[in-house]
């Protein structure tokens, strides 16, 4: 695999993990919903979409969505797709970072796994 | 935490949203390949941008792709992330196997190692314990 689409995965999912660190700061802020019927997703949605971080999180989402196309265009899908899930690793340092989410052993194992699961893939 | 009993109608949303961003990643790759565009620099970067908004197929793909999120998050509402995550990382098997179907990539046995260990790895990050989320005031 050619460094650059490594580089395009890498920046775009760069991007959606901020998106869901915008997603999880905001989220936390709202009351767990109770989501049963159409009305209650609706307010839930509502509720949401006031969140200025809401917003920031779907900017951030449409970068990486770009960057993403930009990847795909010139990867095979069966390559770009399974390094996307660089994501797993980003998303866990990110939370360490900004949310205070633990790292623990099995997560670190997973991660690891991840990452050798990428090497392969890159080298294939 | 929800802590629901994963019920059949939970299943099948999960598979679903597998099954869509499938869907979804593969109109995109069309559209894309479509448009005729090898390569992408920073001199054709905005060319790029405008090919593929004008193509319905990624927008189709695009389309599905805001679809999943949107079932992902009616799933999570009800369903624990360590339960939901590894049902939903079926999409990992599910499109190398459409990529071969459709797109006519051929995957050589290390990437089939590295996707075993990738698929691996997200359920061992979901096997780990949750913590309850401070409230925030």
């Amino acid at each position: 695999m050619p460094i650059k689409i490594g580089l395009l995965i890498l920046f775009a999912e760069t991007w959606n993990t901020a998106g869901q660190i915008f997603f999880k700061k905001s989220t936390n802020q709202l009351e767990v919903p109770t989501l049963r019927n159409a009305k209650s997703y609706l307010s839930f949605l509502a509720k949401a979409l006031q969140l200025p971080g809401i917003w920031l999180g779907l900017a951030s989402l449409t970068i990486g969505i770009i960057l993403w196309l930009m990847a795909l265009t010139q990867g095979e899908l069966s390559a770009v797709y399974p390094i996307g899930s660089f994501q797993f690793i980003l998303t866990l340092i990110a939370a360490r970072i900004f949310l205070n989410e633990k790292i623990d052993g099995m997560k670190l194992a997973g991660t690891i796994c991840v990452v050798l699961g990428i090497i392969l893939i890159a080298k294939s | 935490m929800k802590n629901n009993p994963l019920t059949w109608k939970l299943f099948f949303l999960i598979v679903s949203t597998d099954v869509l961003d499938s869907i979804s990643q593969l109109f995109m790759k069309k559209g894309l390949v479509a448009t005729g565009i090898g390569s992408v620099n920073l001199s054709n970067a905005l060319d790029f941008i405008w090919h593929n908004a004008s193509s319905p197929m990624v927008w189709l793909g695009l389309l599905c792709y805001a679809f999943t999120f949107f079932i992902w998050i009616v799933v999570l509402c009800q369903v624990d992330l360590s339960v939901a995550l590894p049902l939903g990382s079926t999409s990992y098997i599910m499109i190398p196997i459409i990529a071969i179907i459709f797109l006519k990539e051929s995957i050589s046995p290390l990437r089939w190692v590295g996707i075993f260990f990738i698929v691996a790895g997200i359920h061992f990050i979901s096997k780990s314990k949750q913590q309850i989320p401070p409230v925030v005031p």
